[in-house]
């Protein structure tokens, strides 16, 4: 027979249709043989080794059937055979067939040697792809009318499946493919290189037989391979790596599981080889990582190491727990080092200092948090209510960030551009909004305020109002009204000393120049100080200022606070060396003194200028054992002023400065019973706040309960300070006492609003 | 008019003459008691508020005890009335003679209280007084009427005009009220009290303590931190902890 070109067009005629004669089963015996007889070719031209696809595309072996077929006279015969109920016997046929054929495929393919093994398989498998599509064709007409109404497995699928009976799952066959495969993965895992295209196949292949195929007799065994091998290599690196390379190599597994995934094998075990590194690599091994020595969480936070922490924190994210498990790390190594920072008392001596190592702490934590963790929230809310737990373990924090901002108002912003400024004073609100009790902070500030006012030392007044708008914003117009008054008085008192010097120049004449601040009272700190002995020059004038001030505010009283002010003395010395020396109204008062005497004793001075003990002291410590500032001689020479001392004018007095500055108006830390004082005065100041709050509550409420009053007046008034509980009940006593509230009759723990 | 038989007569009469009452409350206590003598003088005994109708008597009494030159009984009075009575001033059963009157203060009685009192008490004669006081005394066994002459007292006991008990007196009466009730921490608290506290006393603690005292037990297993109790019986509690007398709870 030649080859080549379509088939002659034949006048056939479709006898059976003509004829309806019935198919005598020898007849169909016959046909079947015919297609039986196809049917084996096309598997023979498979091996032959022709290419298929010329054969396909050429028709050639279609043609060849047709040929046949028409030339025993059966054309169609597949169809006569069904058409005449043959369809049962012609299936059963295909399916022998198919199957004897397999058998023999199955046996060749168990004969390969070694790694040819899973070639032959492969290319078996081509082929019997191939020439399942061709006996689909043929058998096209039983597979839409015989096979559907008895319902038998469609022939493409049937041919699926025997190939899974009796190849994949042929004893032989089956474990060996199995082990061939996994025995490939892990000489890939291992370094080797291997045939990635061939394993794309076979792994294809199990899944075109049906993803239960796929699960069954691959995913499966190499999911449980996988962990094995991992749970051993894990245990082998971290005996010996460090947390931070152990992290790299989990890493680089992880990523090569899924490059794996994505070159050979089907696209759904990813996410469950992936979960095996990680539970095997990760999950099992997190706490001895976390807390590994001198590698761990907390040196790679310590020694801010980025890289290592954002691999941690991604690697961690993928397992159960694993973020919570960091932060809880993170939280307590914050705590704890806090926690020594705010007791330690070495740290303590430099108030400034120990603001700005906080300050530091959190800058560091942020960067940490935003580049390594991604900013994530939860971590960043564990630094903050890390840094709220222990700032406010020390009881002087409040006190210690009002003079950090002091100190950065007053000399170390100089220079610095506006928004230099807005970062800082941004960067110390994060640290108030910590503190629990914002109540000593604002006395504290006001204290520091005035103090800055009242020497004219603040570098910038916008940089002032700007912290007042800060704390405006953030806690409300109650907290910065007084210090916005403060401001108001310094302002006012400006345009009432030009008036006053304007009126009454003539009057004073040559007297000296006085600058009065007019402080209002309730804005102000008040600290009750009975005024000292002016020197009589200064009373004159100060008289003469507060006759005019009552001409035109009658009705108000001014008292002068000798203990706020300060005083540029003109001073000449032994040799005539003229000097400018600034110094404190107090220290004012003992100097004038000198004028009339040379020397003088502690009591004689303490008698004629009435200046409280301890102030006194402090005054005559500077005057007298400062170096480069002693402009009194001290005897005896000691360096604490004892009752019993005798001061006198030192001549011999010199210093490279024109102008001195010996005035102690700087705000500093608080001695103790100074701190004792201000801290009664903060507790006595918030009692009316409780008790406000108290009979708000009652007001609205009219009936509550002990506990919920205390919760709700620990709500309200959270913003300023966490009051105590056990003041709550005092107050609560102290308003049924006076009446306000009522205990209920029956049960104490109820209280009623008395209207 | 009652039409009474010569035998119901005659005990009218009989008890008329024992108890001096009038013949209307002989009548009411003999009619409870179903013509029984013995059980009219029960009836008539429990019930003080039958009044005593002898008002002259009661009138008599007081001027006896009043002062020369104040409408007032006072302390000499007073003074004079225990002796009669054959009690020490600083019994306690004064303390339920004061509450009958309605005593506003300490050491003095007003005509209205004195007379008011006794015909409360249901006596109109040293005597009968005399007589009553056992009975006066058992009052404070009652723990309804123990309440009332307890919260009477800080009232009492007050100083003219002041809004607390001072801390003196309230120890004072707290020793003695609760000798006869027997709370076994009273020593400890008055220690407590002069040791940490050496203020007055205000009314609120006043009340919460006899509540303390009745429903807590003296090795305080059932005190609960979380009862609102004023905050001086929470010290009270920290310092017998301290002190060793009580153990804290876990």
């Amino acid at each position: 027979m030649s080859g080549g070109g379509p088939p002659r067009k034949r006048n056939f005629k479709i006898e059976a249709f003509k004829h309806r004669v019935e198919l005598d089963p020898k007849y169909a015996e016959r046909t079947w043989k015919v297609l039986e007889h196809a049917i084996h070719e096309i598997y023979n031209h498979n091996a032959s080794g022709l290419s298929f696809e010329e054969l396909y595309r050429s028709h050639y072996v279609l043609n060849l059937l047709l040929h046949k077929l028409v030339k025993e006279g059966f054309l169609l015969s597949a169809y006569n055979m069904v058409l005449h109920k043959y369809g049962e016997k012609l299936y059963d046929g295909l399916q022998n067939t198919m199957t004897w054929r397999l058998k023999e495929i199955s046996k060749s393919i168990e004969a390969a040697q070694g790694g040819l093994f899973l070639e032959e398989l492969n290319a078996k498998w081509m082929d019997h792809n191939k020439a399942l599509q061709m006996i689909r064709d043929i058998l096209m007409y039983m597979d839409r009318t015989y096979v559907p109404t008895s319902h038998r497995t469609p022939v493409h699928e049937l041919g699926l499946n025997l190939w899974r009976d009796h190849i994949i799952h042929s004893p032989m066959i089956h474990s060996r493919l199995l082990d061939t495969l996994l025995d490939l993965i892990h000489r890939e895992r291992m370094g080797e290189v291997i045939n990635r295209g061939l394993m794309r196949s076979i792994t294809k292949m199990l899944m075109d037989l049906g993803p239960a195929v796929y699960q069954d007799d691959f995913e499966k065994p190499f999911l449980e391979v996988s962990a094995s091998f991992y749970s051993g290599e894990s245990q082998g690196y971290i005996e010996c790596c460090d947390c931070g390379n152990y992290l790299k190599k989990a890493e680089r597994r992880l990523n090569e599981e899924m490059e794996r995934v994505s070159h050979y094998l089907d696209a759904g075990s990813e996410a469950k080889i992936t979960s095996v590194v990680e539970k095997e690599m990760i999950a099992n091994h997190m706490h001895r990582l976390v807390h590994m020595e001198n590698s761990g969480l907390v040196n790679m936070l310590i020694d801010d190491k980025y890289e290592d922490l954002g691999r941690m924190y991604a690697l961690f994210r993928r397992v159960p727990d694993g973020l919570s498990t960091l932060r809880d790390v993170m939280t307590s190594y914050l705590r704890e080092t806090g926690k020594q920072l705010v007791t330690d008392p070495e740290r303590l001596k430099d108030p400034v200092e120990f603001v700005q190592c906080l300050l530091n702490e959190k800058d560091k934590h942020d960067k940490i948090i935003s580049v390594a963790f991604g900013n994530d929230k939860t971590f960043q809310n564990a630094l903050n209510s890390s840094f709220e737990y222990f700032i406010n373990l020390n009881n002087r924090s409040p006190e210690f960030i009002s003079l950090y901002v002091d100190d950065k108002l007053r000399k170390g912003l100089k220079g610095a551009t506006e928004e230099d400024v807005e970062v800082i004073l941004d960067k110390v609100m994060m640290l108030f909004r910590y503190l629990q009790e914002k109540d000593v902070f604002e006395k504290y500030y006001k204290q520091h305020l005035a103090k800055r006012l009242l020497s004219g030392k603040t570098v910038s007044d916008d940089a002032e109002r700007s912290m007042i708008v800060k704390l405006k914003t953030e806690c409300g117009y109650q907290f910065t009204s007084k210090l916005e008054g403060m401001f108001t008085d310094m302002k006012t008192s400006q345009d009432t000393m030009q008036d006053f010097y304007a009126k009454k120049a003539d009057e004073l004449g040559d007297g000296p120049t006085l600058d009065v601040h007019i402080l209002t009272t309730g804005s102000w700190p008040t600290q009750p100080s009975p005024p000292c002995n002016l020197p009589p020059e200064i009373l004159t004038v100060c008289e003469k200022f507060r006759a005019y001030y009552l001409g035109t505010h009658s009705g108000r009283r001014l008292t002068w606070q000798t203990n706020m002010g300060t005083a540029d003395i003109k001073a000449t010395f032994g040799k005539g060396q003229k000097h400018e020396l600034n110094v404190s109204t107090y220290q004012m008062c003992v100097l004038m003194l000198f004028n009339s005497a040379d020397g003088l004793t502690y009591k004689e001075i303490e008698q004629a200028t009435e200046i409280p003990a301890s102030d006194l002291k402090r005054c005559l410590q500077s005057l007298a054992c400062v170096k480069g500032k002693n402009v009194l001689r001290k005897e005896p020479m000691s360096k604490d002023i004892s009752e019993d001392d005798t001061f006198y004018f030192n001549d011999k007095f010199t210093s490279k400065l024109v102008k001195v500055k010996i005035g102690t108006v700087v705000a500093q830390k608080e001695s103790e019973p100074e701190k004792q004082e201000t801290r009664q005065r903060v507790e006595e100041d918030r009692k009316p706040q409780i008790e406000a709050a108290i009979v708000r509550i009652m007001k609205s409420r009219r009936v509550l309960d002990h506990n919920s009053i205390v919760s709700e007046v620990t709500k309200q008034l959270q913003a300023r300070f966490l009051p105590n509980p056990v003041v709550i009940k005092k107050r609560i006593e102290s308003l049924i006492e006076r009446e306000f509230l009522e205990r209920d009759k029956v049960d104490r723990k109820l209280y009623r609003y008395l209207a | 008019m009652y039409k009474l038989g010569r035998g119901s007569r005659e005990k009218v009469q009989q008890f008329m003459t024992i108890t001096g009452a009038s013949e209307k409350v002989a009548l009411q206590a003999l009619k409870a008691s179903d013509w029984h003598l013995e059980g009219a003088f029960d009836f008539f005994y429990n019930q003080p508020q039958i009044s005593v109708a002898n008002t002259r008597r009661l009138e008599d009494l007081y001027n006896k005890y009043k002062e020369p030159d104040a409408d007032m009984i006072m302390v000499e009075g007073i003074s004079q009335l225990c002796n009669d009575l054959m009690v020490d001033p600083q019994d306690i059963v004064m303390l339920v003679i004061s509450w009958h009157m309605k005593a506003a203060t300490m050491c003095e009685f007003t005509r209205q209280e004195f007379i008011a009192g006794l015909q409360s008490i249901g006596v109109d004669s040293i005597e009968k007084f005399r007589e009553k006081l056992p009975s006066l005394r058992a009052e404070l066994k009652d723990d309804h009427k123990f309440r009332e002459i307890y919260n009477f007292t800080f009232n009492w006991a007050r100083e003219k005009g002041q809004k607390s008990l001072s801390l003196e007196t309230a120890i004072g009466m707290w020793q003695l009220l609760f000798a006869e009730r027997q709370w076994p921490l009273i020593d400890h608290w008055c220690e407590f009290l002069q040791v940490r506290h050496n203020k007055t006393i205000s009314r609120d603690t006043w009340t919460q303590l006899l509540e303390f005292v009745k429903t807590i037990d003296p090795q305080l297993s059932n005190y609960d931190e979380e009862g609102a109790w004023p905050y001086l019986i929470d010290e009270f509690v920290e310092y017998l902890i301290e002190n060793g007398v009580v153990q804290r709870k876990k």
